[in-house]
């Protein structure tokens, strides 16, 4: 489970262009749950994500992940709780090695890495049935170097690697929004299928309104860095795209458009 | 006819006496490689730390000390110079070529202080070469089976080395800093144990050159760096880095190659003050390569290097 306590942050303190990105956020989010977090740009959804990930040291606030409090603690000792898919496809993988090398790093994520040889043939069956799941043919790639993969096969593995392991929290970072149409789908298909059948915690942040509302059992809307309003429950299995682009205080394009 | 033939024999002649050198310089290469390939930290520190390793080798030397415990003693000063450069870019988020000009500077007063002199005869002292049987001491067979010997353990260990868990995992700090730490790894200790142990391969590489010449000078790594560079292109043009194996052998095979071709120019009668100008041709002519091919096509990325 992650909490959130009246976290707050400010960018450029006593300068002209402060800006608070966090002001006294608080949120909870139960174990298994699948939130997902909307609003508009500047609303403070990427400097949550961040604070949570530990790339943002909060000013004030705390984090609790299954109650443990990582407030304090560098983002690679956080690693051990938490999985994260970032947008660029490009982030989350290491470009100039394979695939397999990708999966391993992974899979030592939340344990320490020892002088024991690391790629051996129990890890890569392992690694090809993972892989398989997927339907990408990523299994019989597993000595291809990552960056001859697509955009959607890079954005894929990163998805695997993070779920593997079952991480205590997994953070998705509008992580379908640089794929084409087709690909987001798989990818999200796929992210689906992984949170249900593992039943991990999740937060994904989106601008896809229709995303938010068929998936997941909370939605939550940021505005200038603290909730907006939370649907959960009854009422979130009723609510439409149309109620929510309704609560948004800045309308864009992109939200019509993807709704 | 005759002036070929002149060249060839001067060249021949010396082909032992640069096998050893190239293989005893290797492990600079080695020491510019791990940073530059393995972890995207182009680092200056072997300009440094290969007269570091000398100085700190000469002295023990000259004091009666072993030449293997001249050789650990080098290793770990070089180690140290390495863990300072890689420490002045993570904590003052100095770019890694100024982290790297500040402490082979810092190291050229170290170096004076260490040895007291700019200069410091050893000659006559045990060397590890002495040990090897069957060959007249001070003789290239015996360098060229010592530091050949010392070259192969090398690969073979750092081959080993980054197949284990920990060694992709700084692999993957070089690759993407970023996706390394979301995965758990110390990003700070990797990069600081990295380029320490490349700065003290360097070092160590000083240290047999001491024992190799007889003498240490504080200027004996001037210009070093760039012909490490030239062997290092070299290294990768003819035996590839795709692959780590491939990455590894490169600054042996590059350092072979590129000494024997120094010397091949020598031999034809290049003068020695020019040499400088040509290497540093070449390693530009090296680096622009992959951009001069592609001129034709759409304008290239930048290469994305650690700041």
């Amino acid at each position: 489970m992650l909490e959130i306590r009246s976290a707050r942050k400010v960018f450029y303190k006593g300068q002209p262009d402060e800006k608070v990105a966090l002001d006294g956020l608080s949120l909870s989010l139960a174990t298994g749950e699948f939130g997902i977090v909307i609003g508009s740009n500047g609303a403070g959804k990427s400097s949550m994500l961040n604070a949570i990930s530990g790339a943002l040291i909060l000013d004030s606030g705390q984090i609790l992940i299954n109650g443990a409090d990582v407030t304090g603690m560098p983002v690679h000792k956080r690693a051990a709780k938490l999985a994260r898919v970032f947008q660029d496809p490009m982030r989350g993988t290491a470009a100039s090695m394979t695939v397999a090398e990708n999966m391993l790093l992974a899979d030592l994520r939340s344990s320490k890495r020892t002088l024991r040889q690391g790629l051996n043939a129990t890890r890569l069956a392992s690694y090809r049935e993972r892989l398989a799941i997927l339907g990408l043919g990523l299994e019989n790639r597993l000595d291809t170097r990552v960056d001859l993969l697509s955009g959607g096969q890079r954005q894929s593995l990163s998805l695997i690697m993070a779920v593997g392991g079952s991480p205590d929290l997994l953070l998705l970072d509008e992580h379908t929004a640089a794929l084409d149409p087709r690909t987001a789908e798989i990818v999200m298909q796929a992210t689906v299928r992984a949170v249900d059948a593992l039943k991990l915690t999740t937060l994904m942040v989106t601008h896809n309104m229709q995303h938010a509302v068929d998936y997941g059992s909370r939605v939550i809307m940021l505005d200038a860095g603290r909730v907006r309003l939370e649907v959960a429950g009854e009422e979130k299995a009723r609510v439409t795209v149309v109620d929510l682009i309704g609560h948004f205080s800045v309308k864009t394009d992109r939200m019509l458009l993807a709704s | 006819m005759g002036f070929i033939e002149g060249v060839l024999t001067s060249f021949v002649a010396i082909i032992p006496v640069t096998l050893a050198q190239s293989l005893i310089l290797a492990f600079v290469v080695l020491g510019i490689m791990i940073p530059f390939r393995m972890l995207n930290f182009p680092d200056l520190t072997s300009e440094g730390a290969f007269p570091l390793g000398g100085c700190v080798c000469g002295v023990l030397l000259a004091a009666g000390a072993s030449p293997v415990i001249g050789i650990v003693a080098a290793l770990v000063a070089g180690f140290a110079a390495g863990c300072c450069t890689a420490f002045i870019h993570l904590r003052f988020r100095i770019h890694t070529l100024l982290a790297g000009i500040l402490m082979m500077t810092m190291l050229y007063s170290i170096n004076l202080r260490i040895m007291g002199k700019s200069n410091l005869s050893v000659f006559g002292s045990p060397t590890v070469f002495d040990w090897v049987p069957f060959a007249r001491p001070g003789f290239p067979a015996s360098k060229i089976v010592v530091a050949g010997l010392l070259a192969l353990v090398a690969f073979v260990l750092l081959y080993m080395f980054f197949r284990t868990e920990k060694g992709t995992a700084v692999r993957a700090v070089g690759a993407n800093p970023d996706m390394a730490e979301a995965q758990g790894i110390n990003v700070w200790a990797a990069t600081i144990g990295g380029v320490g142990l490349a700065s003290a391969f360097s070092a160590s590489s000083g240290a047999l050159m001491v024992q190799s010449q007889g003498f240490a000078d504080v200027n004996m790594g001037l210009g070093i760096l760039i012909n490490g560079l030239a062997a290092l292109m070299i290294g990768e043009a003819v035996v590839g880095k795709q692959t780590v194996w491939r990455q590894l052998l490169a600054p042996f095979a590059g350092a072979v190659i590129y000494y024997q071709l120094v010397s091949f120019c020598l031999a034809a009668g290049m003068p020695p003050p020019d040499l400088k100008l040509a290497t540093g041709l070449f390693v530009l002519a090296m680096l622009a390569l992959p951009s001069l091919k592609r001129s034709r096509g759409p304008a290239p990325a930048r290469e994305a290097i650690r700041e």
